[in-house]
């Protein structure tokens, strides 16, 4: 299980996904305000992905399109996807698209997330090469969790070549290597 | 989506790749006479005044420090070529002009202990970083022009370009893979794994798979 | 480097190896770089190693009769450096191979990461070394301890595995395995049949994916195992 202890990947099942029980289920406390401690056939909740997940797998529940894959959002995808705030949608909306999309029986949310990334990643890509942090900071705001990685990652190595660049005359430096070692045990 | 690195942790530090590319031979003039090196990593020299003899390019560095060679910037090195490869990887979208392995490097290192052998030093200099630049926008703008096969050529980019361009190309590239391919993700077969479990209808926690 | 496309020789698959890596240096650093870059564990380098170290014990001789003797010291301090860098190489090798058993990661949980993994796969486990061997039963032991110890043995019955998470898992489902499917940058070294950027073994038609050697590419590991193992692509 190779994301076993992946956090992200344990942050994106915690998104909450709307349902409808075909079951009564006596003895959950779904909604604390409820005055029952029980669930009736035909009601409508929001449950935690892990959650929902098991339920679904056991038929006690139907599963639909989350919000943030609604119509709306996909009208603004296409209108301008590198403007659209997908992190208050949700932080983990690739994720989340792509372990939801298999459950509601939607293909069209895999092609929705491909669209989106293809004009989204161009545009990480040249805020984080030229925009000071001051104007890009607004756009940061907008990006889920995994865009994020791919800004920091896009301007940590720019960086991280340019300090090299800046170091000076090669070779002066302490290099990478020690100096002499014994032999080896 | 996310890759199993850390963002930040580049693959390789800019001091290694810049230990890598001391190994790149060049043309050095040695002013004084010695005797062949039996190096580990190679044999070099003999070394005649005023016959020119390759040698890595650390050792070079080395010798040039001590005065006792002048380096010979490899012919590519001029701004007349330098020029027209730039003009060429900006007219081409497609392929890579200019074999680039060492260019930027070498560059660094001349410019930190040679500036005298090599002409206009500043203006190659800067040639040289404008193609990387170039080179660097076309591969990652380019990306999604290649997601259905899953791969791209990147032709004669340099160890430096590659280090720079990894990890967001990396994860990139993951991502269109697994938007790609929905069902290659390992989420479907675990779900169907699930399944199976579900059948016997064991009583259990809802675990975190 | 090296020619244009098409079928290779033999010969001239040797004549390239020879051109391309003359010395063990080379060797190890293209040793190096595959291992830091592959996402899982590679077959340890055993004769390359030994040679290496060879050359070295006896560079190390060589510098200190050098020094001894009132040579001249400029001879003897490039010959340092020489050793320097066989030395920062080989130690490179041998470390990188040792963080792929137990990968840097920030988030703390996953030091162990791929351990428990190397050790129930027989693959893997037969690319380690004699030492490295020895080094990963005993992290397994000590973690395993540890993790006994402070957290373990104080959850119910069912749940005390370091490997599982209840007693009614069908496999190991807590041990992270190696990510196969991640992109990694690779050159071509050399082409013994027809190599395709996707990993696929027959033209799709399209002469833009058939790789050449020389040629640089960002592909997906997965497919391209073997290629790596038999030499004809080298990652960078």
């Amino acid at each position: 299980m190779a994301n076993y202890y992946n956090i992200d990947d344990i942050l994106a099942e915690e998104e909450f996904v709307p349902v409808v029980f075909h079951k009564a289920a006596n003895g959950v406390i779904i909604d604390p305000s409820s005055e029952t401690n029980s669930v009736e056939q035909g009601a409508k909740v929001e449950l935690p992905l892990w959650l929902a997940q098991e339920l679904y797998l056991r038929q006690a529940i139907s599963i639909s399109v989350p919000a943030c894959f609604n119509q709306r959002t996909r009208l603004e995808i296409q209108a301008d996807a590198a403007c659209v705030d997908l992190k208050s949608r949700s932080p983990y909306f690739y994720e989340f698209g792509c372990k939801i999309a298999p459950l509601v029986g939607d293909k069209t949310i895999e092609i929705l997330l491909l669209s989106a990334f293809k004009i989204r990643y161009k545009e990480i890509l040249t805020k984080a090469y030229t925009a000071v942090f001051t104007t890009s900071s607004k756009f940061l705001t907008l990006l889920t969790k995994e865009e994020t990685n791919l800004y920091e990652a896009a301007q940590a190595s720019m960086a991280a070549f340019k300090k090299w660049r800046m170091g000076g005359p090669r070779l002066q430096r302490a290099s990478v290597f020690g100096r002499k070692r014994k032999p080896f045990d | 989506m996310a890759g199993q690195s850390e963002p930040h942790i580049s693959l390789f530090s800019a001091e290694e790749v810049e230990f890598m590319a001391e190994d790149e031979l060049i043309e050095i003039v040695p002013n004084m006479r010695m005797a062949p090196l039996n190096f580990i990593c190679g044999d070099f020299g003999p070394f005649l005044p005023q016959i020119p003899t390759q040698v890595p390019l650390w050792l070079a560095v080395a010798l040039k420090k001590r005065g006792r060679c002048a380096i010979r910037p490899p012919q590519w090195m001029s701004v007349e070529n330098l020029t027209r490869v730039l003009e060429g990887e900006r007219e081409s979208q497609g392929s890579f002009q200019f074999n680039s392995m060492k260019a930027l490097i070498l560059c660094f290192f001349v410019d930190g202990s040679a500036r005298d052998d090599i002409p206009d030093m500043y203006m190659v200099r800067s040639l040289i970083e404008d193609i990387r630049d170039v080179r660097i926008h076309k591969v990652e703008t380019s990306l999604e022009k290649f997601s259905g096969t899953s791969a791209v050529k990147i032709p004669n980019l340099s160890a430096m370009e590659v280090n720079i361009i990894r990890p967001f190309v990396g994860r990139a590239l993951q991502a269109f893979y697994k938007h790609d391919n929905p069902e290659k993700i390992p989420d479907v077969d675990r779900a169907s794994s699930q399944q199976t479990r579900v059948a016997n209808n064991e009583p259990r926690r809802p675990l975190r798979r | 480097m090296g020619s244009s496309a098409g079928e290779w020789s033999a010969e001239q698959i040797d004549d390239y190896e020879t051109l391309i890596s003359t010395t063990d240096v080379e060797l190890l650093k293209k040793a190096w770089r595959n291992e830091k870059v592959s996402p899982e564990i590679l077959p340890f380098e055993e004769a390359l190693v030994k040679r290496a170290k060879e050359q070295i014990q006896l560079m190390e001789e060589t510098v200190d009769d050098f020094v001894e003797s009132g040579h001249d010291p400029l001879i003897a301090s490039l010959y340092q450096m020489d050793l320097d860098r066989a030395q920062f190489l080989l130690r490179s090798y041998l470390r990188v191979r040792l963080q792929k058993n137990r990968p840097r990661n920030p988030s703390g949980f996953a030091i162990e990461k791929f351990m428990f993994y190397i050790w129930k796969t027989d693959t893997y486990r037969n690319r380690l070394s004699m030492e490295e061997e020895k080094f990963t039963e005993r992290c397994i032991r000590d973690i395993g301890k540890h993790l006994e110890e402070t957290v373990l043995s104080n959850l119910p019955d069912n749940y005390q595995s370091v490997l599982n998470q209840s007693v009614i898992s069908e496999e190991d489902d807590m041990v992270p395995e190696p990510l196969l499917d991640t992109f990694v940058v690779a050159k071509c070294e050399r082409t013994t049949r027809p190599l395709y950027l996707d990993g696929s073994r027959q033209s799709t038609g399209d002469d833009h994916f058939l790789m050449v050697p020389g040629d640089l590419c960002i592909l997906r590991y997965r497919p391209f195992q073997e290629e790596l193992m038999s030499g004809n692509i080298s990652l960078v």
